[in-house]
């Protein structure tokens, strides 16, 4: 149901983890493609930073692989009018974005929950959910690092029925979804 | 997160449309985009928006006009400007004009976020009009009665004040400097049958006894060299209102049998005139002296004394209120917040222990120039410890102040002993004295060397 895609180098232990919350927390099945070159198209050279929103509509075009998309970056992204972005998506769309340039932190297992908190968070979006008031919820907007640490590895019970609900009602109306799907939302 | 607030995001940038209409939809605004500033009033012709985000710098229309335009069409829109980097003069220029907060591009992803938090709430309370509006009236009166209480020391006050208000009963106030003698006599004043009259203040301390004289009694033509015109005294002016004579304690007993009279007549006489003008006023005094002290020692008069104290109110030092410290803090931190356009949000822990450890020689009026001094300086959210360190090196300078040589020397000594972790060598180093001296003085001032 998922591509996950890196593009350039990223660190593989951070990329299977990302894939296995998302599909343990959100159900979706992930599939790990092989890594992508940088997309230069998107570089901000004064910036040095990547456009996600040019990511977002290069991954959009894509007509080959999984109906949902995720790109992951070690790279920093941003946006023209952001001075940068953990992670970028549209809200009830098919693609987003991920970056662990900001994650820091010398123990990389903390690099590694981070990376699937933001990663959940934008899947979450993808699906349709916007942010969530309560901060006890992967899909409340975290503003710092420390707040995003302080969050749970799981969605508040408003936002985790709203997750079911849009998953099954992705099911029913068949749209992108395998056997795997299935399965893995059966669980 | 759904909001029941409508975004009109008005820039050239497509992209910039897009990202932000997309961002601002994940945070569950309603969110709608227009190109231009024509584009936007048309937009404006079918309906309104709780909240505008217009780019300053547009071809043709620029943000400015726009709002303008805007707010010709609706006079209370809420619009954030979103500038350039490096133009905070226009930034500036646009708060003037009513933009209630303005953006740098690009933005900081925690800044927009405050900002559209900032916006949210201010829409939110306007939704509550009505119960704002009622809790503005209990806040102006909080504000124009000034006092604003958590201790039942100062709740007791409240309680005297709507006693003695309507009585029309000369009250005295007495208190140490700074405690609010005035803000006490004014609401006094409100609250009495004479409200809708004058509230006249005289700081009887201030000025020499003959001027002093000229001001309430007033003064005819060529009453004195200088007096080329009439003029009418504080208490003539004071008819149907309330005088206010605070330092009573300083007016000289001349003066005194002089306002006794007045009083006692509702009657005075200009200096150098002989016609008697009718006054009516209610007298509220206040001091910070021992009026009884000064009786005993016969410099105030018995008869005056009890002429103007009808009714004691007696306002305790804010160090015997350390439960008024934050409430009177917080008020005054929004009183300065509204006047320099902050918004800050409070005091740490930290900062409101050392605010309520302080002393506050110069109690309510210290605190309130405290408080606009960091206010002013401060930077962050929050008002931290470090922002109010230089209290603490003020309170030893005014401890400093009421020690005699000999307490102060004591004093000093211990500072430095303990500092030299109780090495007498080093301290008399220090101190610029030989061993033996210091020796001496801390066997004279019993210290030892711990
Ligand atoms: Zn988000
Ligand atoms: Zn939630």
């Amino acid at each position: 149901m998922l591509d996950l895609i890196p593009f350039g180098a990223v660190d593989p232990m951070a990329v299977s983890i990302v894939a296995a919350h998302i599909q343990a927390i959100i159900g979706a099945y992930t599939n790990i493609q092989s890594e992508r070159s940088l997309p230069d198209y998107a570089l901000i050279a004064t910036r040095n930073q990547y456009d996600a929103a040019k990511i977002l509509k290069a991954l959009h075009g894509e007509s080959q692989g999984a109906p949902f998309k995720l790109g992951l970056l070690q790279e920093d992204l941003c946006l023209p009018i952001l001075t940068y972005v953990y992670g970028e998506s549209q809200l009830g769309g098919k693609v987003a974005v991920i970056s662990i340039h900001r994650l820091i932190d010398p123990r990389p297992e903390i690099i590694y929950e981070r990376a699937a908190k933001i990663g959940i968070h934008e899947v979450g979006h993808m699906i349709g959910l916007e942010h969530c008031r309560g901060i006890d919820c992967l899909m409340h907007f975290s503003k710092q690092l420390d707040q995003l640490d302080g969050q749970p590895l799981h969605f508040c019970s408003a936002c985790e029925y709203e997750v079911s609900r849009r998953m099954k009602r992705l099911v029913r109306n068949g749209i992108g979804v395998t056997s795997q799907d299935q399965r893995s939302l059966e669980k | 997160m759904a909001r029941n607030l409508n975004v009109l995001v008005v820039d050239d940038e497509e992209t910039i449309c897009i990202s932000l209409s997309a961002w601002l939809a994940k945070e569950g605004f309603r969110v709608e985009t227009a190109s231009s500033g024509p584009a936007a009033l048309e937009r404006l012709s079918e309906k309104l928006f709780d909240l505008y985000l217009l780019d300053l710098k547009m071809p043709g229309m620029d943000g400015l006009e726009l709002l303008t335009r805007i707010r010709a069409i609706q006079p209370d829109a809420s619009a954030i400007m979103i500038t350039a980097h490096g133009s905070i003069q226009t930034a500036v220029e646009s708060m003037k004009n009513g933009a209630i907060d303005y953006l740098c591009k690009p933005f900081d992803p925690e800044e927009l976020s405050l900002v559209m938090e900032r916006a949210a709430t201010n829409k939110a309370l306007r939704d509550e009009n009505v119960m704002l509006r009622m809790q503005l009236l209990e806040q102006q009166d909080a504000i124009f009665s000034g006092i604003v209480a958590q201790s039942q020391a100062m709740h007791a006050i409240l309680s005297d004040i709507e006693e003695v208000a309507p009585s029309n009963a000369a009250v005295l106030i007495t208190g140490e400097t700074g405690v609010g003698k005035e803000l006490v006599a004014r609401v006094i004043h409100m609250r009495s049958e004479q409200s809708q009259g004058p509230f006249i203040a005289v700081n009887c301390g201030a000025q020499t006894e003959t001027l002093l004289e000229s001001e309430l009694f007033g003064h005819e033509r060529g009453a004195f060299t200088g007096a080329v015109k009439a003029r009418r005294g504080l208490l003539e002016m004071a008819n149907n209102g309330t005088l206010f004579l605070d330092e009573i304690g300083e007016i000289s007993p001349k003066m005194q049998v002089n306002l006794l009279r007045a009083l006692e007549e509702k009657k005075i006489q200009r200096v150098g005139g002989a016609r008697p003008i009718e006054t009516h006023f209610r007298l509220i005094s206040a001091t910070h002296r021992d009026l009884q002290q000064l009786r005993r020692e016969a410099l105030f008069r018995e008869d005056f004394f009890y002429r103007i104290n009808v009714f004691t109110i007696h306002i305790p030092p804010l160090r015997e209120r350390v439960e008024d410290i934050p409430i009177l803090a917080d008020f005054f931190l929004q009183k300065y917040n509204q006047e320099t356009r902050k918004r800050i949000e409070g005091f740490t822990q930290n900062a409101l222990a050392i605010l309520k450890s302080h002393s506050w020689p110069g109690n309510a009026r210290e605190l309130r120039n405290v408080i606009e001094r960091v206010v002013v300086l401060a930077r962050g959210r929050m008002i931290g410890s470090e922002e109010l360190d230089f209290l603490k090196s003020r309170s030893v300078e005014c401890q400093m102040e009421n020690l005699t040589l000999k307490e102060a020397e004591r004093g000093h000594i211990q500072v430095v002993l303990t500092s030299c972790g109780g090495n007498i060598s080093q301290a008399a180093k220090k101190l610029g004295i030989d061993r033996v001296t210091l020796s001496r003085k801390m066997k004279r001032h019993q210290l030892n060397r711990d």
